[in-house]
């Protein structure tokens, strides 16, 4: 009997451990097919041969997620495939992608094409990026042209005048006809207060103020949410401290503040005039507006909230909350679902959404030393680029996705309606969208030869897009679209260094660790100093500057200063 | 163990030390004849264990370097100590530290106390249907990923419609509803507790496995001389387990400083920082994120030194004690 028990036992732990084993082992295979994969990718080189549709595979790394990627197989993927001969092998990056760009710098084994946005400095500094000069001048005659005079605006320094990045991110020519940002009202909110100016952070207040006070619980009791902010992550920097320069008169150029004659730098919290601005979030959350959970809550339960349609404001940009108000939409409560006003902290200011920068290079798809065609690469690039190219990428393929009605590119109602109603499930299956980032291309409202914009997105397009409550909502106030609430681009002086956060920086630059130290700082301060009580505020937003400055902020912003003045250099020479 | 056990002439022969050394190697190629499959067996671990645990200390060498990637090793421009200094001058890496061992010397606490407690109630049960029950269900929560045990912490830890605070309400202990995840000095506690939630049931395995393999008889001969079922845990088998207790202990007083970031990092928010930020994640962050190789793998001696350290204090208070050790 007791042997018998023993025995047992020693059957169930060894059963334990070769279990443990077996996992162990299964781990290891996986990553071992991954390599064989890659190598077999790698023996497509003899395919690869002079001016030819052969297919080839190019591996891709691009540090911007992009889920609904289907390896191609979507139905503009294969248009593309048939006519180039390209086929994607592409990793995109998830969640933060510096790490995974400092292991691809690292590792020695780079993928053909990189879009890598500003961590391309890492690779650059590894010697792992090609210069595309040559290869552009030859090959790729569309890119050249659409780029224009804007590709000088693509060389990496002043220093190193070599094309490292084709500029793929930035539309040439782009003028903005949406406007996502600004703050956020519900519909119904405007509607019961009846539809008055919403200019200052006072007036965004009292819609929510008189709201809240009519209705403190929705249907099933549950209360309504004056305002919430989503501080999960980097998202910190979209609806908490990014509004804080929108509003106070000073454009978005990252974490410093740059006057646009001078170039002088300053880490923007320390401008006085944003010190109000927190304040008066500090105010929002004394009298209970804000909604307490505001710093703790995850991105997913931020926008679990909104889909319940109970959060009357919020201050955020519509491509971050927009699954929540599909959500809504999709439960037919439109008048849930959110218009976006222009606010500034008093009427002093411009909202800066708007504020324009030329031409913004800097962001793009590169070609690595290890590619095994670069010529090959390049002519796909160069594809993209192409009239049909770019058509095919933002439209689609025509009699399919759209058609031509007198000459007008037209989309039809049942697959405009996929793309707002269906939308994950219509770009994996067409494609559109899915690659624009990786070849260069014209911005909206620009026209090709025959007389069609490039992009989808123009201002019939967008008046089309919405639906009945917003263009009520909309005819309120008497415009077309919520870009026309906003100050236009003509009332500011174009920044000549683009957008600072746009400016890669030297891989074993101070700046890096010092930016990293006062965001921590930041980030745990400027939540401190929202929740505290109103009499403690200086106090905290006190401690807050001295932490920063023996952070060594003025040090930073005498770093970024420089850069800022060769990129002006760079960029107007 | 077993191979221990087939050895005969280790042990009669310790006395004798005047052996010659001759003889002694004599014995050990006769073992190595008589084992050569357990030898054999062995080697693919043997080979494991060096590619992936003593390869990589090569990479130790950045850390005295300024280590730039895609050059050479005799291109490397060599500095010293001087990644180490600007680590120990740094108060985030201080804070991280001291994060880091609260956090793992509060797990580790919790971690033994509640899985040996749960294995020796568990074990008094004698329903056996009830007892596999209880086991499954306790143990189900360790295959739940920290993301989705995170979102279900928070959520219960909400203040908006959350569980425990409409229960503490509800009781009326509090009249407003409390943000335990915006208040530091509790977010140590939070993260000990939710560890005890999800891996008590998956740590107390091995410590039934243990009691299971105490002999039966022990608890008859108790019986017989009148102890009570507490007297016959007090003295059975809680010595019984004792050896497992034992080695457990002094492996994961070496992994103090490698507790991961996953829960730190999922239930932590800006607000709590100065309470949530450990040491993988500083590394993580200031080190690799940043493309400082040299400074990330600073970092990663000095937890490794540590550890090394932590393991051998623990074993030799131990073997002196106890008489029972790992080395």
């Amino acid at each position: 009997m007791e042997s018998k028990r023993k025995r047992k036992t020693k059957a169930s732990a060894l059963l334990l451990v070769s279990a443990l084993f077996v996992g162990l082992l299964a781990g290891c295979g996986g990553s071992g097919g991954n390599g064989a994969a890659s190598k077999e990718n790698g023996s497509g080189k003899e395919a690869a041969a002079g001016n030819d549709n052969s297919p080839i595979t190019f591996s891709l790394f691009s540090a911007d997620p992009s889920p609904n990627w289907t390896g191609m197989k979507d139905e503009i993927g294969k248009a593309i495939t048939e006519k180039t001969g390209v086929t994607l092998d592409a990793e995109f990056a998830v969640g933060d992608p510096q790490q995974k760009v400092a292991l691809i710098a690292s590792s020695g084994e780079y993928p053909d094409l990189i879009s890598a946005k500003n961590d391309i400095s890492k690779l650059v500094d590894a010697g792992a990026m090609l210069d595309l000069t040559d290869l552009i001048d030859k090959y790729a005659p569309n890119i050249k042209k659409v780029l224009g005079d804007s590709i000088k605006r693509a060389r990496y320094s002043d220093e190193d005048h070599a094309i490292y990045a084709i500029p793929t991110y930035a539309g040439v020519g782009q003028e903005y006809f949406q406007a996502g940002g600004g703050f956020e009202l519900q519909h119904r909110a405007v509607a019961e207060a009846g539809y008055p100016e919403i200019r200052t952070v006072k007036d965004y207040e009292n819609v929510i103020k008189n709201y809240i006070e009519k209705h403190p619980t929705d249907e099933n009791g549950n209360k309504n949410i004056g305002l919430t902010l989503n501080a999960d992550d980097w998202y910190m920097y979209i609806t908490v401290t990014n509004p804080a320069f929108y509003t106070t008169g000073s454009p978005d150029d990252g974490e410093y503040a740059i006057d646009v004659d001078t170039q002088k730098v300053t880490y923007h919290f320390r401008r006085p005039a944003e010190k109000e601005y927190f304040r008066w979030l500090n105010h929002m959350n004394d009298i209970g507006l804000l909604d307490p959970e505001s710093f703790v809550q995850k991105y997913d339960q931020y926008k679990a909230k909104i889909a319940t349609g109970r959060v009357i404001g919020l201050i955020d940009q519509d491509w971050a909350y927009g699954d929540a108000e599909k959500a809504l939409k999709a439960a037919g409560k439109f008048d849930q679902g959110y218009g976006h006003y222009p606010v500034t902290l008093t009427e002093e200011y411009k909202e800066t959404s708007f504020w324009p920068t030329g031409f913004m290079a800097g962001y793009g798809i590169g070609i690595s030393k290890d590619c095994k065609d670069p010529v090959r690469a390049i002519k796909f690039l160069d594809y993209l680029a192409s009239d049909e190219g770019q058509v095919l990428l933002n439209w689609g393929i025509e009699g399919k996705h759209y058609k031509v009605e007198n000459g007008k590119r037209v989309i039809p109602k049942e697959i405009s309606d996929r793309k707002v109603n269906d939308a994950t499930n219509f770009t994996k299956e067409t494609g559109i969208g899915l690659y624009n980032t990786l070849g260069v291309h014209y911005g909206d409202g620009v026209k090709d030869p025959s007389g069609n914009y490039y992009t989808t997105n123009f201002p019939e397009q967008i008046q089309n897009s919405y639906n009945e409550v917003e263009k009520k909502t909309l005819a309120a106030y008497n415009v077309k679209s919520w870009r026309e609430l906003f100050p236009k681009e003509e009332e500011f002086k174009v920044r000549p260094w683009g957008a600072a956060w746009n400016i890669a920086i030297p891989g074993d630059s101070e700046i890096v660790v010092l930016d990293n130290k006062l965001k921590d700082i930041t980030w745990k301060r400027i939540p401190e100093a929202i929740l505290a009580k109103p009499a403690d505020f200086d106090k905290v937003w006190d401690a807050y500057m001295k932490d920063l400055e023996k952070a060594g902020v003025e040090k930073a912003e005498t770093l970024r200063e420089e850069l800022v003045k060769q990129r002006v250099k760079l960029w107007n020479e | 163990m077993r191979a221990a056990a087939n050895i005969p002439d280790g042990t009669p022969n310790r006395g004798k030390r005047t052996e010659s050394k001759a003889a002694s190697r004599k014995r050990f190629w006769k073992t190595f004849r008589n084992q050569k499959y357990l030898y054999l067996m062995s080697i693919p671990f043997v080979i494991w264990v060096f590619v992936f645990s003593y390869l990589p200390l090569w990479g130790w060498t950045m850390a005295f370097q300024k280590y730039k990637p895609a050059r050479s090793f005799f291109e490397q421009e060599w500095v010293g100590f001087e990644h180490f200094k600007a680590l120990f001058h740094d108060e985030q890496f201080l804070l991280s530290l001291r994060n880091t061992l609260a956090m793992s010397t509060m797990g580790l606490i919790a971690g033994f106390v509640f899985p040996i407690l749960f294995a020796i109630l568990l074990n008094e049960v004698r329903l056996s249907f009830f007892k596999r029950f209880a086991q499954t269900i306790s143990y189900l929560p360790h295959f739940v990923s920290w993301v989705v045990a995170a979102g279900i912490v928070t959520k219960m830890l909400s203040t908006d419609n959350g569980l425990v605070n409409d229960v503490l309400l509800g009781l009326g202990l509090i009249h407003e509803p409390i943000q335990f995840m915006a208040k530091g000095h509790l977010f140590w506690g939070i993260v000990t507790l939710s560890d005890v939630w999800k891996e008590t049931g998956w740590n107390a395995i091995i410590y039934l496995a243990a009691i299971a393999g105490i002999g039966p008889e022990l608890y008859e001969a108790a019986r017989v001389d009148g102890a009570s079922r507490f007297r016959q845990i007090w003295h059975i088998t809680l010595p019984g387990i004792r050896p497992t207790i034992i080695v457990l202990l002094i492996m994961s007083v070496g992994n103090l400083l490698n507790i991961g970031f996953e829960k730190q990092f999922l239930l932590g928010n800006n607000l709590v920082t100065d309470y949530s930020q450990v040491l993988d994640l500083y590394s993580l962050k200031y080190g690799l994120g940043m493309g400082r190789y040299s400074f990330g793998t600073a970092i990663n001696i000095f937890n490794s030194v540590i550890s090394v350290a932590l393991l051998f204090t623990i074993n030799g208070i131990f073997k002196r004690t106890t008489k029972e050790s790992l080395l």
